[in-house]
């Protein structure tokens, strides 16, 4: 990095404007993970009722998660607009496959013998779920969001291209200003605080599965 | 008490009914053990009582209540179950395992607290062990932990499905003894399914033998099943040692008790002697009533009568509650080849191998 292309001074006039972005990048990110988690578990609720529906909704996510990123928003444009819902609903739609494989896969490894003795000490189905089986399923259910936070903030940035994108707006902006200083800077503080953002998230939802599974860190104990 | 009146399952795909027409009577505060070899449909029978499986046909009633009159989990947070494989939730420590039921139940706090330190003392579990996840205890430990889970709402009927079928055979004996311990305690109604004959000799106030398809080929007192199998598959079963096992079920209390070649202090050497031949020994005791000295053998008595010969202490000594088993080991690994049985320092009498063979063939 020459001092040619790294415009320091930009970076220091523009700290409001970075850290509005960032915070709006966490928000977009935080929206479609917790709504992608919130529809995910209630498939997830629905595919162990009825497991004929695994299927048929793995199939659909995972059409979804391949649809290109731009191709998606692009097709969405015209119905939702240049919006904050555009943005979301692709976002999301990328987060379901491997939250609603991880929820599934997570419930699906509680031993059978606790289930067992769970409904035949009298748990209902929905204390069950609720009560045991999401619980147990916790360490793989935020591997999932984990690995879909990172990916959506990965993505927040493409957003960009429909008017939102937090920090993507400066990688944006910084593309049509491409070979000045202040384009690249503003390419590399937009890349570099999404990356550093990602890893943050990911450590912070670390935090959170140990502290949500005490259970499992005593068992390392021993 | 519990019924099954002509209950039937069959299940999908497969043309022998696993339990078929059964009907099975269990009293208020009795151990049945339901025991055969695998495939019999004893589990099957089992998790019918709790709906973990509903029958084909036919009905169970609980206290003369049909079971499903309610809905399954009311049903079961009033029945007890216990698993071979324990199924402790391992995302709660061992107390709020314990507590499950009652938590359902929405007991209060204090109500649950109390409860859990009344039912560690109850399966012998060391109270700070409540504070620990189940990944922490041994595997008595948590058989244990499933047993007080299972006792934590004080269920009137407990359903335990091979419990202690997967701990090794010390701590096995431990918990089969606690279980009867506690049983003479709370006299809850208890189904207990085992494939060990001598864990359902050992546990049951009644043995329920199915063979294939869940056939009941005879219900009874173990004592009684022993000594008349009902038919050959019984027979085949029970094994080739159904005799000795018997001497486990009958208290040497059952035996009008001998006195034996037992002579007076100051006897005579001829009064020893004549005792002696009576019995069909070659020694004999010192005593006088409910004392007893001793014993010698007949190559140690001189002329000059018992107090001058050194006497053998009995090493074996029985109580009126030992079993016919403990007896005859007590026979066969003595000098005298007889138990002599005490009543605290009391003697009472004693028991030879001729008697216990005379028990086994009666």
């Amino acid at each position: 990095m020459t001092a040619a292309l790294f415009s320091w001074p930009w970076v220091f006039d523009h700290l409001d404007d970075i850290w509005a972005q960032t915070l709006e990048h966490l928000w977009l990110t935080t929206i479609a993970v917790t709504v992608g988690l919130l529809i995910s578990l209630g498939l997830s609720a629905y595919v162990l009722h009825t497991r004929k529906a695994y299927g048929p909704i793995t199939w659909t996510t995972g059409v979804l998660y391949t649809i290109p990123s731009l191709a998606l928003f692009a097709f969405l444009v015209p119905i939702t607009g240049l919006s904050v819902l555009t943005a979301e609903i692709g976002l999301v739609s990328y987060t379901l496959l491997i939250l609603i494989r991880n929820i599934v896969a997570g419930i699906d490894g509680v031993p059978s013998s606790v289930l067992e003795a769970a409904v035949g000490m009298g748990y209902t189905r929905r204390e069950l779920f609720i009560g045991v089986q999401l619980p147990l399923a916790m360490p793989i259910i935020i591997t999932g969001v984990r690995i879909a936070a990172v990916t959506t903030i990965g993505l927040v940035t493409v957003t960009a291209l429909i008017g939102q994108g937090g920090l993507g707006f400066f990688i944006l902006r910084g593309l049509s200003l491409l070979f000045s200083p202040i384009g690249t800077t503003q390419i590399v503080v937009g890349t570099v605080l999404s990356v550093v953002l990602a890893l943050a998230v990911d450590l912070a939802l670390v935090g959170t599965q140990r502290a949500l599974t005490p259970w499992a860190r005593s068992k390392e104990a021993v | 008490m519990i019924e099954l009146i002509n209950v039937t399952r069959t299940f999908p795909g497969v043309e022998t009914p696993a339990v078929d027409e059964l009907t099975l009577q269990i009293n208020e505060g009795e151990l049945v053990v339901l025991v055969g070899p695998s495939g019999c449909g004893k589990t099957t029978t089992l998790r019918m009582i709790n709906r973990l499986i509903e029958p084909t046909s036919g009905s169970i009633l609980i206290d003369g209540n049909p079971i499903d009159a309610v809905k399954p989990h009311q049903l079961r947070r009033r029945i007890g179950y216990v698993i071979q494989q324990v199924g402790l939730f391992p995302h709660k420590t061992v107390g709020e395992n314990i507590a499950t039921v009652p938590e359902l139940l929405n007991w209060k706090d204090d109500d649950i607290a109390a409860r859990l330190a009344q039912l560690a003392a109850t399966v012998k579990l060391e109270p700070e062990l409540l504070d620990r996840y189940p990944s922490e205890l041994s595997g008595g430990q948590r058989q244990r932990v499933g047993v007080a889970r299972a006792l934590a709402a004080d269920p009137p009927i407990l359903l335990m499905d091979e419990p202690f079928a997967a701990v090794d055979p010390i701590v096995r004996a431990h918990l089969q003894a606690e279980l009867i311990a506690l049983q003479d305690r709370l006299h809850k109604t208890i189904v207990f399914v085992t494939h060990d004959i001598d864990e359902a000799i050992k546990l049951g106030d009644r043995i329920a033998i199915l063979s294939d398809g869940g056939h009941l080929e005879q219900y009874g007192p173990p004592n009684e099943i022993l000594r008349d199998p009902a038919n050959l598959f019984v027979a085949d079963f029970l094994g080739t040692d159904r005799g000795i096992k018997r001497l486990s079920l009958i208290p040497v209390s059952a035996i009008d008790l001998d006195r034996g070649p037992v002579v007076g202090r100051g006897a005579s050497t001829a009064a020893a002697q004549t005792a002696m031949t009576d019995y069909g020994t070659d020694w004999f005791a010192v005593g006088e009533g409910t004392e007893l000295d001793g014993w010698a053998s007949a190559a140690d008595l001189g002329p000059d009568g018992v107090d001058k010969v050194k006497l053998e202490p009995f090493r074996t000594m029985l109580s009126p509650k030992s079993t016919l088993k403990d007896a005859l080991d007590a026979v066969v690994s003595s000098h005298t080849s007889v138990a002599a049985i005490f009543d605290g320092d009391r003697f009472l009498g004693m028991i030879t191998a001729d008697e216990i063979s005379a028990e086994i063939l009666r």
